[in-house]
């Protein structure tokens, strides 16, 4: 063999295993990209230039419209201050937050983030958010005009960190002509067990399947741990503590567990659907748990009367807030904070919160707004938000467990998912989440530890 | 004289090969990089991120192979994995089989050939989340197309997405649909390259269609599957569109793939260190596969 044999096959072989290699690595090597390091350029110019916010986040279709139609107001206003919003949306809450997320990695974030309930804490937690506390006195905002449960969210240490904007709790609504061709009154069930009463006759069956069912249970990707979130206090149990103390597998958290599944496996009444929504808009389930959010979009699209009530009791009334928040991040030029702070606090005022609640469903987050006179007569002209907002005093923060454990939403959410579609026992169930969760909470608890001390 | 002489010659190979490395390199060394910025590196990267915990925000910990521990432990991680098997093997041999099938159809003189061959091929050219979605009204339990037209026959469709027994069949089907035409296209080219001449001869030596297909076409056809394998393969370990779209990888965990499970770790959950362990499975799996393929290729495939 020649030494130009050996060359051949030198060259041959780095080229075929630097193409075997090429695309294998490819597809497996999906690590995020190295973080650059260029500094953060700073966007805003000199004064006598405009000054451009950018703006990301998560709303389509209705609610998008609304949030487009706030930020022209705004640039159209702040003109002659020359300064504008940059709109863009991101996609839905957890694309958005994997988003600001990489941008952070990149340097290149957003100014303002609509952050969601489950995520602004992770931010809050690897100290990416500007602290507000003097933003909020230096622009003038009245923080007791925001409704305490609402505001106190965002709140750690005596810090405001994220400012209610599309706040959201779970409604009971209900479709008022099935109700009634079932002979059922004109209102949502006050207990559980009435409602099991009453659904067996909101079921109509099709051969083996039931047509419409009584009620839908969404999958993880809908929330469903938001929603049962509520059921669990209901019926005397919770996910955990705010200290972390995971309450899965006390009896109360699971009897809250073996209710839903039975609704699906043994009363049949209910069943597990990937879109409540449209489930309920078709006139496939006669009733539903789902945010207020929703309510724009179906008022907008049911071509049916629908009802909207508490939710049900069982030993205690138990129902949480939700939605999302602005926040701004700490990569935010120091000249823009005041102007980002600004943009929030207008898209929030009492004026602006008037136009998002009944553009959309999400609660009117000022105290001001839901009092207003427009908001009163919004009430009479469709009292189904009326409900709401009357709801809205009686909510509660969410449980640590699944808004400040990564991914506690979701590991709650399959767990549940094990219970409604496969009938798994609750208690088994609960348990296995429960581990998952204690194991996934420990480093929040180290990092929070070193942030708060 | 002699070594003056040899050592001219040795100057002028020297010389030569001099040249021909640098050519060499100038024409490897742009891909080279390449690949080693946005392919080798990361691969690196990822190894490294594998022995990490990390959120994508705070500081890096090193926790050694734990991450290997916890998904090879805890957790649904043998089911992922057997998910895949299921998904990559039920879509590879349909995609051949089916492709098989129909290239023979449409080699054959039909009415409206071409068109046929192109409302084939078309689905490969389409989004496949656009394709899932429709794919989704399809399915429908109780207004989708496939439901009214089994419900003629008296049957009930399957509830495709709400069930862990379907969901997976559900997926798999689309993606068949959506990589068929590829397939059928590059097996057709292959049918066409089979010499008529073989034929001929199989005939005249009393050879019937089975015989004919069995010995000159499937032996014809080996260069063409196992590129397909390789192919079909890859992309079957790397759908992504029509699960995240179609299922987001449920009902439970029923159509959680790698790739998918790689996508739940790093971007729901921020765990960047197991998403990590995920693509280093992935890329010995794949790496395995190859290299047991083309150990194959070099022995049963025939190049005609």
């Amino acid at each position: 063999m020649s030494r130009n044999d050996y060359r051949t096959i030198s060259r041959r072989g780095l080229l075929k295993a630097m193409s075997a290699g090429a695309g294998m690595a490819a597809l497996a090597a999906c690590a995020p990209a190295p973080t650059t390091t260029s500094g953060n350029e700073s966007v805003a110019g000199p004064a006598s230039e405009p000054v451009t916010l950018l703006l990301w986040s998560s709303y389509t279709g209705r609610n998008g419209e609304a949030e487009q139609a706030l930020v022209d107001k705004f640039n159209e206003e702040m003109g002659d201050r020359d300064l504008q919003v940059d709109y863009q949306v991101q996609g839905n809450y957890e694309e958005t937050a994997q988003k600001v997320t990489a941008a952070l990695q990149a340097q290149d974030a957003p100014d303002v983030a609509l952050l969601s309930d489950v995520w602004w804490f992770k931010f809050y937690l690897n100290q990416t958010l500007a602290p507000l506390n003097d933003l909020l006195e230096s622009q003038n905002v009245d923080v007791t005009d925001y409704h305490d449960p609402l505001i106190e969210e965002g709140l750690r240490q005596g810090v405001y960190w994220w400012i209610p904007f599309a706040r959201s709790t779970p409604l009971f609504y209900y479709n008022k002509e099935l109700f009634d061709a079932a002979g059922l009154p004109d209102r949502g069930p006050e207990t559980w067990d009435e409602f099991n009463q009453w659904a067996p006759d909101l079921v109509s069956a099709d051969g083996d399947e039931p047509e419409v069912a009584a009620f839908v249970h969404p999958d993880s990707a809908s929330y469903i741990a938001w929603l049962f979130q509520g059921v669990a206090w209901q019926f005397g149990g919770a996910y955990s503590n705010p200290d972390f103390t995971m309450r899965m597998t006390e009896d109360n958290t699971v009897d809250a567990g073996r209710f839903y599944h039975d609704t699906v496996h043994a009363y049949g009444w209910a069943r597990p659907s990937k879109s409540i929504g449209e489930d309920f808009l078709n006139g496939f389930s006669a009733s539903m748990m789902a945010s207020t959010g929703s309510m724009g979009g179906l008022r907008q699209n049911a071509e049916f009367e629908f009802g909207t009530a508490f939710l049900p009791e069982q030993d205690y009334f138990g129902c949480c807030t939700g939605g999302a928040g602005l926040s701004i991040l700490n990569t935010t030029d120091a000249e823009k904070l005041p102007l980002a702070m600004d943009y929030i606090a207008y898209v929030s005022n009492p004026e602006n919160t008037v136009f998002w609640s009944k553009s959309t469903g999400y609660m009117p987050v000022r105290k001001s707004a839901a009092t207003s006179a427009e908001m009163t007569s919004y009430y009479e002209e469709f009292p189904q938000f009326k409900t709401a907002v009357d709801q809205l005093e009686l909510t509660r923060p969410q449980d640590s467990a699944r808004v400040w454990v990564p991914n506690g939403d979701q590991i709650i959410g399959k767990g549940l998912e094990r219970v409604t579609v496969l009938g798994e026992d609750a208690a088994t169930v609960f348990a296995d989440v429960n581990d998952t969760l204690i194991a996934e909470a420990a480093p929040v608890l180290e990092t929070l530890a070193i942030v708060e001390g | 004289m002699v070594g003056t002489t040899t050592r001219r010659a040795n100057t002028r190979v020297s010389s030569a090969e001099r040249k021909e490395w640098l050519l060499f390199a100038l024409l490897v060394g742009p891909n080279l990089f390449l690949f080693s910025v946005f392919t080798y590196w990361p691969l690196l990267y990822n190894g490294y991120l594998s022995m990490v915990r990390w959120d994508f925000l705070g500081p890096k910990v090193w926790v050694g192979l734990d991450n290997f521990t916890h998904l090879f432990t805890q957790g649904d991680f043998s089911f992922v994995l057997w998910n895949t098997f299921v998904f990559t093997v039920s879509a590879v041999g349909l995609i051949c089989g089916l492709g098989l099938a129909v290239a023979l159809l449409l080699n054959r003189s039909l009415l409206w050939r071409d068109g046929v061959r192109a409302v084939v091929f078309s689905p490969v050219m389409l989004s496949g989340a656009a394709m899932g979605i429709v794919w989704l009204f399809i399915l429908d339990p109780r207004y989708g197309l496939l439901d009214i037209l089994l419900n003629y026959v008296g049957l009930e469709s399957p509830n495709w997405f709400l069930d862990t027994r379907w969901a997976m069949a559900g997926v798999i089907v689309v993606h068949v649909w959506k990589n068929l035409g590829y397939a059928v296209v590059i097996i057709l080219a292959g049918l066409q390259a089979i010499p008529r001449e073989l034929y001929e001869a199989a005939l005249v030596d009393g050879a019937g269609a089975w015989g004919r297909f069995r010995a000159v076409t499937l032996p014809g056809l080996s260069p063409i599957f196992f590129f397909l394998f390789i192919t079909t393969m890859l992309a079957s370990f790397q759908s992504f569109d029509i699960i995240h779209v179609m299922t987001e990888g449920g009902p439970v965990n029923a159509t959680t793939t790698l790739i998918y499970n790689l996508y739940d770790e790093a971007f729901k959950a921020t765990r960047a260190g197991r998403a990590a362990v995920s693509a280093v499975v992935l890329f010995l799996g794949m790496f395995a596969i190859t290299l047991v393929q083309m150990r194959f290729s070099e022995r049963r495939v025939h190049y005609a």
